[in-house]
């Protein structure tokens, strides 16, 4: 029985393929990550060159969270990238790889760095990629907003 | 019977988006030389190049023929497939074959049935 199903076994794949189970993908996940990165910074900047436990403490908490949601919106932007984006729908965007390659560098500077600049930057990096998103779909009823 | 050899492909499933008709695991013969004696028509289970990643095979069922000869290929599992709702229509070209039979499991077998697969599936 073993040697038959070895010989029976295919040696090939026929992928009954789905990329999610929702097809359903936004930049705007990628725009709340990169939100709160900026949020992060100016609250860091905020608190000053204050040198207490408890500003330390908070300052810690601030920085931790930023480098999170940094981390987050790379790969909300990778998804994008990967699973929504294909040939088909850059052809009309040739440049779209740097914009996303500029997206994802932002992400590890906004990481590395406190920049309230570069996380404006990042976020003026996702708005170009959400017009550019809802352009693929069709869409010109979706503005661009921010939570704050 | 070498000539056979080279037109007959076994495969295995993979993935759910042929659910019911093709489960994960299945073992199918493909044809490659389906369409010799006629075009591809509606509703056959065919195997076809991923637009995106060409090495990549994938299995879905043609549900429309354009005008121009595309063909629009959907899962029979609509909410668990990516096909031309988001791929287009694919060529003609882009088709290897045509899932002619599943030869395992054998007909007959036992197997669970789809309510105790997805039961199964949710069980932590």
């Amino acid at each position: 029985m073993h040697l038959l199903s070895t010989l029976l076994r295919p040696r090939r794949l026929a992928e009954a393929h789905c990329d999610g189970p929702c097809g359903i993908y936004d930049p705007a996940s990628a725009r709340i990550a990169a939100e709160a990165v900026l949020s992060m910074a100016q609250k860091i900047v905020a608190l000053g060159d204050a040198d207490d436990a408890a500003t330390n403490n908070t300052r810690s908490r601030f920085t931790a969270i930023k480098e999170e949601q940094a981390e987050q919106a790379k790969r909300e932007l990778n998804i994008l990238w990967t699973d929504y984006f294909n040939p088909e729908r850059t052809a009309n965007h040739p440049d779209l790889w740097q914009t996303f390659w500029n997206a994802a560098k932002l992400c590890s500077r906004n990481k590395t760095e406190l920049s309230v600049e570069a996380g404006e930057e990042l976020l003026a990096t996702i708005e170009e990629i959400h017009n550019v998103f809802w352009a693929t779909k069709g869409r010109d009823d979706v503005p661009f907003y921010l939570a704050v | 019977m070498l000539r056979l050899a080279g037109r007959f492909t076994r495969y295995e499933i993979a993935g759910e988006s042929m659910l019911p008709t093709l489960r994960p695991g299945d073992w199918v013969i493909v044809d490659g030389r389906a369409w010799a004696h006629h075009e591809p028509r509606e509703g056959e289970i065919v195997l076809a190049r991923d637009p995106r990643q060409p090495e990549r095979a994938l299995v879905k069922r043609i549900r429309a023929r354009e005008p121009a000869g595309d063909l629009w290929l959907l899962g029979d599992n609509a909410r668990r497939s990516t096909d031309s709702r988001t791929l287009g229509a694919f060529p003609p070209e882009a088709l290897l074959g045509r899932v002619r039979w599943r030869y395992w499991p054998p007909p007959g077998a036992a197997f669970p049935t789809l309510d105790e697969r997805e039961t199964a599936a949710e069980a932590p």
